[in-house]
């Protein structure tokens, strides 16, 4: 594999970390979220500070940056869970652009120039880089997949279903609505905390605009092809639209109308996303593997 | 039968200047049936919405086992072992008919942070949730996706979530309405058993013949009041409920 292909499927690997736990949060309990890359950007901005200023290490670093994430996260959920569906939305964007802001306009974090010079995790005191560096962010993906499906089994992510279903009814049988909503709140900004630390580990350079309303449209845009609430969805979502870009290279200027295309394409034909229940790529599967997954 | 398990006391909501509820008391003991009727817009619906903790009462109080539970939060009077349908039903669509009984089966466990972590999908847990299906009568439908049902099943699949968190008291809001008459016929019977098994049944209705045939008692609300409060055969000779509810519905039964 050369050096462009691990680049591509490392950041493919970061961004599928990272659509997860947008799932938690949209997929799993219907909470819309367009403001996801601000958590990616906090995760990416702790762990860029801790490393250059506090001269921590990646490892004894990060849970102080999943736990940054994950309580920010619950900070401005509070306020934000309160409203729903396009309030929400709203309310969301509305994040994204004050955190973006923050980092752009507040010298701590760089301003303008960002922050460079963001060391290479060493793990067994060798430095991590390209395949390497992929394999690390594989075995994080796993653990997180591991993570999610645990959530759609157990007790908590029963209750989450319920309140994205019919959130009155949910109440009804013992469920606080508001405490599960920020649980599935803090568990998705915690998962977006540490695809943003990887991320600028990764690149050794963060600015605001990595973290942009833009980018929070895209990972949505991923969740939403490859169908929300679907375990595998982030990783199809991140895979198609992360590589398409680079197979279609020379259409670079029509990007964003590909985008929008693809996602008008998915909404008409296929709401569910790939790998929603009536999808066609489901069917297919299902023709080839009779008895396959379900 | 005479213990007292559900105090209403002089319960009033207001809606700016419409008084939806105006000054309500009742009782309801253990292991009865009470019926609530009136015609619509008589503050049926409102009335088990204040008990059920969805709107804040404007004065008065409700008491279960002489606990006040006006106040608090839908899901805590629900944790407390008040079990409920609804009026216009709320399925979770894309869960399985058993998937939605487990949901209320996670009661107990929803209110402490260490217990929501482990497995749901254990076959114990699937073996007690098909148990209470079998008793509605939607086990053979089990594994269906709950937005697929018609309506006669989902007022069963109502039922028996109210069933699972119910263990004191189930309250069911017209419940009846929408149904053929043998599916009245089953549902009757099954909230006869639900009170052999020493649950309290409140429940809203429209139909009289349902209400006169299975209740203890009978209150009956006009206009957000209480005009009448009995057997079902002094209501049935009650002047002033021919007059509100029984007289005028006879008379549009006949137009």
């Amino acid at each position: 594999m050369n050096a462009y292909v691990i680049t591509i499927a490392t950041i493919i690997v970061i961004n599928a970390i990272t659509v997860s736990g947008l799932n938690v949060i949209v997929g799993y309990a219907g909470q819309i979220s367009l403001g996801h890359a601000a958590f990616v950007g906090i995760g990416a901005y702790s762990a860029a500070l801790l490393s250059t200023k506090a001269g921590l290490s990646f490892w004894s670093a990060l849970p102080i940056v999943i736990a940054i994430s994950g309580f920010i996260g619950l900070l401005l959920g509070l306020p934000s869970l309160r409203v729903k569906d396009d309030f929400l939305a709203i309310t969301t964007i509305g994040i994204n652009f004050i955190v973006e802001a923050i980092f752009l306009y507040i010298p701590f974090f760089g301003g303008a120039l960002g922050i460079g010079g963001i060391p290479r995790i060493m793990l067994f005191g060798i430095k991590i880089k390209g395949l390497a560096f992929f394999l690390l962010c594989l075995i994080f993906l796993s653990l997180i997949l591991f993570i999610c499906w645990w959530f759609t089994r157990c007790w908590a992510g029963l209750a989450s279903f319920a309140v994205r279903e019919e959130e009155s009814a949910s109440s009804s049988m013992g469920i606080s609505p508001m405490r599960f909503k920020l649980l599935a709140f803090v568990i998705g900004t915690a998962i977006a905390g540490l695809g943003g630390a990887l991320y600028a580990h990764y690149m050794r350079f963060i600015s605001a605009s990595d973290f942009s309303f833009p980018v929070s449209i895209s990972l949505l845009s991923m969740l939403v092809l490859g169908g929300m609430g679907n375990l595998w969805a982030p990783l199809i979502g991140a895979l198609i639209i992360g590589s398409l870009p680079e197979i279609f290279r020379p259409l670079v200027n029509y990007r964003i109308l590909f985008y929008t295309v693809l996602l008008l394409l998915m909404i008409r034909f296929q709401p569910g996303g790939l790998l929603g229940e009536e999808s066609f790529a489901r069917h297919a599967l299902s023709s080839v593997l009779p008895r396959g997954k379900k | 039968m005479n213990t007292t398990l559900l105090q209403v006391k002089g319960l009033s909501k207001h809606f700016g200047g419409l008084k939806a509820v105006n000054n309500v008391d009742f009782e309801l003991f253990s292991e009865e049936i009470l019926g609530i009727l009136g015609p619509n817009g008589a503050g049926k619906t409102v009335c088990f919405n204040l008990i059920c903790g969805v709107y804040k009462p404007t004065s008065g109080e409700v008491r279960l086992d002489g606990q006040k539970i006006n106040g608090l939060l839908p899901h805590e009077i629900a944790s407390l072992g008040v079990g409920r349908t609804f009026q216009i039903v709320k399925p979770f669509s894309s869960l399985t008919v058993l998937e939605n009984v487990l949901v209320a089966r996670g009661i107990t466990r929803y209110k402490s942070f260490s217990k929501i972590w482990s497995i749901w999908k254990s076959s114990a847990e699937k073996r007690a949730a098909l148990q209470i299906l079998e008793h509605v009568g939607l086990a053979d439908l089990a594994d269906r996706k709950a937005g697929l049902l018609p309506l006669g099943n989902l007022r069963r699949l109502e039922i028996a979530r109210a069933l699972v968190v119910g263990s004191r008291l189930i309250l069911l809001d017209e419940s009846f309405s929408g149904l053929r008459p043998e599916e009245v016929a089953k549902l009757e019977k099954l909230i006869q058993d639900i009170r052999r098994q020493g649950i309290a049944v409140l429940l809203i209705e429209h139909n009289v013949r349902v209400t006169m045939g299975i209740c203890d008692r009978i209150v009956v609300l006009d206009h957000g009041r209480k005009i009448a409060e009995g057997k079902p055969e002094s209501i049935q000779q009650d002047d002033s409920v021919i007059e509100a509810y029984l007289g005028r519905r006879r008379g549009v039964n006949a137009a």
